[in-house]
């Protein structure tokens, strides 16, 4: 259970650690990664929680995402066009989703263990 | 084997997760540093901009000193002009005067009323064995010529022939020499200047026209009123 936050930390402190300078130009990109990453993981927890989370389905998304978030960009870059906008849109309104699923899958659980515990006291 | 089981499952499930997390942490954690090295030099950027700024405040200031500087030279030379303007009848004056130097020194041509001194030799007298007792001699042109300019005359030609401030005048036997050219008797020296100082000048008790009688000498003084000199340029 805490070893995804444990990730997360080690990955934040890895980041903050390395001292790797990229062009401004390819700051664009990191953006859109960052945002298909979180994307990838509510999707993820959503999926865990709605039971129909898988492995391939979860990985490949993750680095499909990326890839395709950053190829958007790599191109919207080259065609004079800002592209990565519609990575970011699709992006955020899917973490948006994924977040209000999450949050209506929780509350329901919460809601069903409390009447059943009101059940058992009653 | 239950063991097992939950090893492949850690290793299936969590391991991915893992990765996962580990690489959107890391992506998240590169991104911060990124925005805080931009927010530096943006910060940079502020420091340069408030550096030109003082830089500007500073000219400004220097423009205003120069400012009050060029005010106040302003000032000053309207002072001058103040200053020349009253002294603008002085500097007539001046000019005035300038003027005159040129007449005495005889750059520029003179004209003007004027009086005409004409030195000849005495009548030839049998009972003198000296000639020099009866010719004129160049003391008594320079007698003439000293008076007239300590008399206040403008302009002294002789015969013509206009004196200059360093004119040399040489008696040569029986003609004198001046600058050069000689001229024999009668001289007539001509003199531009006020006609009544002059002739009184030159006619004082025991003066200049008494020294000439006495040397026997014919001297005849006439006034006249339009006297024209070249000037020395000229000639």
């Amino acid at each position: 259970m805490w070893l995804p936050f444990l990730g997360l930390l080690l990955g934040l402190a890895l980041g903050l650690l390395t001292d790797i300078q990229i062009p401004v130009v390819y700051e664009n990109y990191l953006s859109i990664a960052v945002l298909a990453a979180l994307d990838t993981i509510f999707g993820g927890i959503r999926a865990n929680l709605q039971q129909v989370y898988d492995d391939k389905v979860f990985l490949s998304g993750f680095f499909f995402n990326i890839a395709l978030a950053a190829g958007l960009a790599f191109l919207g870059v080259h065609l004079g066009v800002d592209l990565y906008l519609a990575a970011i849109f699709a992006f955020g309104v899917r973490l948006f989703q994924n977040i209000a699923v999450i949050r209506r899958i929780l509350i329901t659980k919460w809601e069903e263990r409390h009447i059943k515990k009101g059940e058992n006291t009653v | 084997m239950k063991k097992r089981n939950y090893n492949s499952k850690f290793t299936k499930k969590q391991f991915i997760v893992l990765i996962v997390c580990i690489s959107t942490g890391f992506m998240i954690g590169y991104s911060y540093n990124l925005a805080k090295d931009e927010v530096k030099m943006n910060s940079n950027y502020l420091e340069q901009e408030e550096s030109y700024r003082e830089e500007l405040i500073s000219q400004q200031e220097r423009n205003k000193e120069l400012t009050e500087e060029l005010i106040a030279l302003q000032t000053k030379r309207r002072e001058y002009e103040k200053d020349f303007a009253e002294n603008e009848e002085e500097y007539e004056h001046l000019l005035k005067e300038a003027e005159n130097l040129r007449l005495l020194l005889g750059e520029i041509p003179a004209h003007g009323e004027g009086i005409r001194v004409t030195l000849k030799d005495g009548e030839y007298n049998p009972n003198s064995t000296n000639p020099n007792e009866y010719i004129v001699h160049e003391s008594h042109v320079f007698n003439v010529i000293n008076e007239l300019k300590v008399s206040g005359a403008e302009a002294i030609s002789i015969n013509g022939q206009r004196l200059k401030s360093n004119s040399y005048i040489r008696c040569n036997g029986p003609v004198i020499t001046i600058d050069g050219k000689q001229y024999p008797a009668p001289f007539i020296i001509e003199a531009v200047g006020d006609q009544e100082t002059l002739i009184s000048a030159l006619k004082i008790t025991g003066g200049v026209f008494d020294q000439l009688l006495n040397d026997r000498i014919v001297v005849t003084i006439e006034e006249n009123d339009y006297i024209q000199m070249p000037s020395i340029n000229d000639e």
